[in-house]
């Protein structure tokens, strides 16, 4: 990988020109995404991308963040929350930021919002050293309406997993509290199983990210993880109007496929393909779309042609618009579903048929052709003019999906094939066994036959024959299956497939309404009010804003604590429902 | 007995019997039978025990939570290989081996596979019938995909039960041909004298013929069904009664194999081979003698190491004056095969076929028997056959 190459500016009116541009583009993305909190985490990430590249080339990403969201009614405006975001970094961030760059820079973009958004913060400490270690904390205060910050606590789930996936050794830990209920959650997939691409992303296999669980008996087992193939990268062309508005470069789009689950031990009887999902992912490895809760405006996502052929495969494909947030998956960027040849048996069909996932990548061939402080606007543009430029080079990028898609559907027809032959070898052993042991003229041959078995009779003993062979050979294929990884990537890409045990990610919710729920709730105050503590230690006295102080010197007077928290509570289940019933599908109005 | 057979006078046997009576010098010196030392044949009873042992095993496994797999020495490694000159090639008592197991992609069509001819097997000896191996392959020939598949299962049973084949009652056709001064009793009870014009096929049931009876002086073995043909039309066992002639047309079957063991143990007569003056003829005869690699788990009931070369030797070639554009150079493959019966361990104490086999390297020709037709039609039978025998042309 060579060094980035970074454009000598022709003069400061030139990038007067960019700023302004990028500026009232991000203002009006800001006001359609409805969500801050995960458009200054991308910034954020983004400006720790760049920070981490300077310093140790196709590093990835390492640290923890901490995300806290403390919302309480607000005194001022009616049925509205005034919500205090922290972000922090816990412990170390190998890379480093450099705060005074950070802050300067996610100022300069946020000119026009100021008045909404108070910014404080301060370093703990600060160092030049080559490791870079840097702990920091960022602090801002908006107003929003309840349902806004249901949608922006989902929006922000919803980011961080789509990062995690990509960049698996960062850690986020976010929690929202509201009126004091409390909920907390980490994502992290560090411990997972990846499949490591170029330039310091890393994609992650496990499967659980991507599709619920399948419903199979308790003796099923599954290898856990999806096979991407990666396809090869191609050029896309950028059109003239986008070159014009300072998006240079070459951009590269790197495609890569895999069924989800696994089709090695996935049975015959839910072999077929029932949907498919497309992420889309930009420079830096971050998300190029957050979730947009309108339905998707770019013709190239509505259009399921664009990127399959599915008549290739004898499907047909329609666009699936349930968009559910509230769900521990990724969120597609594109999602199709099968349609059934006779539409009348659409709602019939099993939703636990395969999913074919798709991965594009799409970055910049040379690494970063801007400096760091334009790269914001770049992403942006590339985000708004993504419809085009993928329009522009419709054929080579379909060309490259082709290849990656037919691959991994050849697995999953290797994968049926070598299934439908395991399970006759097995057929063939077991009747064979059933014959020798039926036709013995021995009865203690016979009944040591069946008391090893522990079977009661002939029929019982065929039945646990059969199931001791099955258990034991599909263990054996899901260790096949997982050391056949590595054999299915291509070495001109760089592959690497980490080996690593899966690793659950911990998560709590907390369900009002149970007493049990009571007790969990005082325990995480509790912690949190620890938190609290370490928070105000990097505060200094002339950081307090006049509404916190207000706030402060109101406690005396607040009314009695029970009559408030059941207020409460009944606020949070009206909020939860109202959120429900918006993000139903069938909500129209 | 009126009309009895002409044969040569008794004399011609002299150097023939001196043989004999030296062979069987060295089977007393040598500590008596040496099928007393080989594998038995199982009774039904053993067999069946010895499946059912197997199959428990399996459950066994099973119930462990183990994959079950079969361990079956390797019949295609000469490291598992070791010479005896009294037995030939034999294999190792502990040998390496290969598994075939249950759980994994690559052996668990072949593991089932086992399992299934295994219980067919048990059927037919809890029944005493016998099935051919054709009979195995065509009960599922899709499953099978080809005999091949199923004569080489059939053979690792053998090896993995250490049963001799024959105890599974799987028996397979012979191409085998005998003639001669012989006359036995088939299983079934027909029969059999060979002394007519036409040759009899070799029983696919060796094991159960009885009775055998013979004057035989010697038995010929001929490799090739055109040169045992010729030596029919030319009466040869007649001129040279009593005899016995055996082709196993090219590289022999077990049934024929086995016959050739039976007489031997059955009445020690001196047995030849005449093979072409090629290094195929010769690895023929080592078969016969030493026995293959494929087969070293059962040598002790298929190898004869009392036999010897008559011919066509090497040697011979120079010495009658065969002219050349009678012979045939050898092949790239002829002297690859050549080199690699050289370094077999049983050429060591085989001095006189070094000789002749560094004569055919040296030559970089071989000939076939037909070759001496160049100098009589009927010179094989006529005058080269009997002036070797008379006069011990053998090694």
């Amino acid at each position: 990988m060579t060094e980035p190459s970074i454009e000598p500016r022709a003069s400061d009116s030139q990038a007067d020109v960019l700023f302004p541009t990028a500026l009232s583009l991000w203002i009006k993305k800001l006001r359609e995404n409805l969500n801050r909190g995960s458009t200054i985490l991308k910034y954020l990430i983004i400006h720790w991308r760049c920070e981490t590249a300077r310093i140790s080339k196709g590093a990835l990403l390492e640290g923890e963040l901490v995300i806290s969201i403390e919302a309480l009614n607000s005194k001022h405006q009616a049925n509205t929350l005034h919500c205090v975001t922290t972000i922090a970094s816990a412990g170390s961030i190998f890379g480093g930021l450099v705060l005074k760059k950070f802050l300067k820079g996610i100022q300069s973009i946020l000119p026009g919002r100021s008045a909404e958004l108070s910014w404080t913060s301060e370093e703990a400490s600060y160092s030049q050293d080559v490791s870079g270690v840097t702990p920091f904390q960022m602090i801002f205060e908006v107003h929003e309406k309840p349902r806004t910050l249901m949608t922006d606590s989902l929006v922000i789930k919803n980011f961080l997993r789509k990062v995690i996936t990509v960049l698996p050794k960062i850690r986020f830990n976010f929690s929202v509290k509201v009126n004091g209920i409390l909920s907390t959650e980490i994502f992290g997939a560090e411990n997972e199983p990846t499949l490591n691409l170029s330039n310091g992303i890393a994609l992650v296999v496990n499967y659980q990210h991507y599709v619920s669980t399948p419903k199979f008996g308790t003796t099923e087992l599954l290898c856990s993880r999806i096979h991407p193939v990666l396809g090869h990268p191609v050029m896309l062309f950028i059109p003239d109007d986008v070159a014009k508005m300072g998006l240079l470069g070459e951009l590269i789009l790197t495609p890569a496929a895999a069924l989800c689950p696994c089709p090695k031990v996935f049975s015959n009887q839910l072999n077929r393909i029932s949907s498919a999902s497309i992420f889309l992912y930009g420079p830096s490895g971050l998300p190029l779309i957050l979730p947009n809760l309108e339905q998707p405006t770019s013709t190239i996502f509505k259009d399921t042609s664009y990127f399959i052929n599915w008549k290739k495969y004898h499907l047909c494909m329609v666009p699936n618009l349930d968009f559910n947030l509230d769900r521990d998956l990724v969120l597609p960027d594109v999602r199709y579903q099968v349609e059934s040849s006779e539409g009348d048996q659409t709602q019939n069909m099993d939703p636990q048929g395969q999913t074919l996932l798709l991965f594009l990548f799409v970055d910049f061939h040379s690494g970063f052709p801007v400096q760091k402080m334009e790269l914001w606007g770049v992403h942006t543009l590339l985000t708004t003019h993504l419809s085009a430029i993928l329009t522009e080079s419709h054929g080579v990028v379909q060309d490259s999906i082709q290849v990656a898609v037919d691959q991994a559907l050849e697995q999953h027809h290797q994968a049926v094939k070598a299934h439908q032959k395991l399970q006759a070898s097995l057929s063939v052993a077991v009747n064979s066994i059933m014959s020798i042991m039926t036709g013995s003229t021995s009865s203690s041959f016979r009944k040591t036959c069946l008391q090893t078995l522990q079977a009661a009779d002939t029929q019982e003993f065929g039945t646990k024959l059969h199931k001791s062979f099955h258990e034991i050979t599909q263990n054996r294929f899901l260790h096949h299956c997982s050391r056949e990884v590595k054999q299915l990537l291509p070495e001109k890409n760089n592959a690497e497939q980490s080996t690593e045990d899966a690793h659950e990610n911990s998560s709590l919710e907390l369900l009002a309404g149970t007493s049990g729920q009571v007790e969990k709730k005082s325990l995480k105050r509790g912690s949190l009010c620890q938190g609290v503590e370490e928070t105000r230690a990097f505060r200094s006295p002339r950081a307090l804003n006049p509404s916190e102080a207000a706030l402060g010197r109101a406690e005396p007077t607040a009314a009695p604590l029970t009559p408030r928290s059941g207020l409460e509570d009944a606020l949070w289940l009206q909020e939860i429902s109202n959120l429900s019933e918006w993000l139903s599908p069938g909500s129209a109005s | 007995m009126a009309f009895a057979p002409r044969g040569p006078e008794a004399s011609f046997f002299q150097v023939l019997d001196r043989h004999r009576a030296s062979l069987l010098a060295a089977l007393r010196k040598g500590g008596g039978e040496p099928s007393g030392g080989g594998t038995h044949l199982a009774s039904s009873s053993e067999v069946l025990a010895s499946i059912e042992n197997v199959i428990q095993d399996i459950i066994t496994s099973l119930a462990r939570n183990e994959a079950p797999a079969f361990t079956i020495d390797n019949r295609s490694s000469w490291e598992n290989i070791k010479f005896e000159d009294s037995v030939g090639l034999h294999m190792v008592s502990h040998c390496t081996t290969r598994k075939i197991k249950s759980d994994s992609p690559k052996s668990v069509k072949n593991f089932a596979l086992i399992l299934k001819i295994l219980s067919m097997i048990y059927k037919l000896v809890q029944s005493n019938t016998y099935a051919t191996k054709r009979d195995i392959y065509y009960t599922d020939s899709q499953l099978f995909g080809n005999q091949t598949v199923v004569d080489n299962i059939i053979n690792d049973i053998s090896c993995m039960l250490k049963v001799p084949r024959r105890s599974l009652h799987i028996l397979s056709t012979s191409k085998g041909l005998i003639a001669g001064n012989l006359r036995y009793v088939e299983e079934d009870g027909t029969k059999v004298n060979c002394a007519c014009a036409t040759a009899v096929a070799v029983p696919s049931n060796i094991q159960g013929i009885r009775n055998l009876i013979t004057d035989a002086k010697f038995l010929l073995i001929v490799e090739k069904d055109a040169t045992f043909q010729r030596l029919l039309d030319d009466n040869f066992c007649t001129k040279m009664s009593p005899c016995i002639m055996v082709t196993g047309k090219g590289v022999p079957d077990l049934n024929t194999r086995l016959l050739v063991k039976k007489l031997w143990d059955t009445f020690h007569i001196p047995i030849f081979t005449l093979v072409d003056a090629d290094p195929h003829g010769i690895e023929i005869m080592c078969i016969y003698k030493y026995g293959s690699m494929a087969m070293s788990f059962e040598a002790h009931n298929l190898t004869v190491p009392a036999i010897r070369w008559l011919g066509l030797l090497p040697s011979d070639i120079r010495r009658l004056n065969i002219p050349k554009g009678t012979l045939i150079p050898l092949t790239k493959q002829d002297q690859m095969k050549l080199d690699s019966i050289l370094k077999r361990p049983y050429i060591t104490c085989q001095p006189f076929w070094r000789k002749e086999m560094e004569i055919m390297a040296d030559s970089k020709m071989k000939a076939e028997i037909q070759a001496l037709t160049f100098l009589s039609s009927d010179y094989l039978s006529r005058v080269y056959l009997p002036n070797k025998l008379k006069f011990g042309g053998w090694i």
